[in-house]
């Protein structure tokens, strides 16, 4: 089955790219990586997630925020603490940006191996 | 077989092309081969390729599906026959975006190696790749999908 160019392009819209942008940059820090791979396990709250790395609360927050305008944390507010849970959602967007693709260049290459054997059997130029 | 694999923001294709890597180029240079595989379907009603192939010259290749004209165009940024050729891609269409396209071809065997890179966004400023990384986006992708 071949996904047409048009087709992939719609199911990428631009709106989805800042967005991927934002996940791209938010992914970028070994600092909000270690983070997201905390959350991976369990929620926790924003002092336990600064906890090991030794920066200020506020350091850390900044971090966190990053990671939410990127879609991939949610913040839930219990009492006093604020709780950080994994929102995957985003990280799904990403990965389906390079599925897409993925599928668009290894058809194209199916064809383009189609026109070179077709080549090697016609006259010799 | 295509293999792939996923750095920050980009994605890299390798493939094994049983033909020189002169030919291989071409492939992607000259405009009456290009329009055999490349940007279009077998169920394409019409199909022109505009190639001009030097840093700085533009291409647009315009595919008709379904009665609708779809173009796809950009600029070529680096042109090394037969090794490398660099440009940029976009659908104005659909986004006001461009990507960007890196294509390496090395001699291997008695055929081509062929790589593709794909930069997610012109804008995205990825640092270098660092160790790990990629097995933790692979896990996240893992969770995300659990």
């Amino acid at each position: 089955m071949s996904l047409s160019l048009n087709q992939m392009v719609e199911l990428a819209p631009h709106a989805a790219t800042d967005r991927l942008d934002a996940v791209f940059h938010a992914l970028a820090d070994p600092t909000r990586r270690a983070m997201l791979a905390r959350l991976a396990d369990e929620p926790s709250s924003v002092g336990a997630l600064a906890a090991p790395h030794r920066m200020s609360l506020a350091a850390a927050s900044k971090h966190i925020r990053a990671l939410e305008r990127a879609g991939l944390l949610r913040r839930q507010v219990q009492g006093r603490t604020h709780l950080c849970r994994l929102a995957p959602g985003a990280l799904a967007e990403a990965d389906r940006w390079f599925s897409l693709y993925r599928r668009l260049w290894t058809d194209s290459f199916d064809a383009l191996d189609a026109v070179l054997a077709d080549d090697s059997k016609g006259p010799t130029p | 077989m295509t293999e792939t694999s996923v750095e920050p923001g980009v994605l890299v294709m390798t493939r094994y092309f049983d033909a020189s890597p002169e030919r291989v180029f071409q492939a992607w240079t000259d405009p009456e081969l290009s329009a055999r595989w490349l940007f279009t379907t077998p169920q394409s009603e019409a199909h022109s390729a505009e190639l001009d192939v030097r840093v700085g010259g533009r291409w647009t290749i315009v595919d008709r599906r379904g009665g609708v004209d779809y173009r796809a165009l950009g600029e070529y940024l680096n042109v090394d026959p037969p090794r490398r050729l660099v440009f940029t891609f976009g659908m104005p269409q659909f986004s006001p975006g461009f990507t960007t396209v890196k294509v390496e071809i090395a001699a291997a065997e008695a055929g081509s190696v062929m790589t593709l890179a794909q930069e997610d966004l012109p804008a995205a400023s990825i640092p270098p790749l660092e160790e790990g990384w990629r097995a933790m986006f692979e896990t996240l992708v893992l969770v995300a999908a659990a």
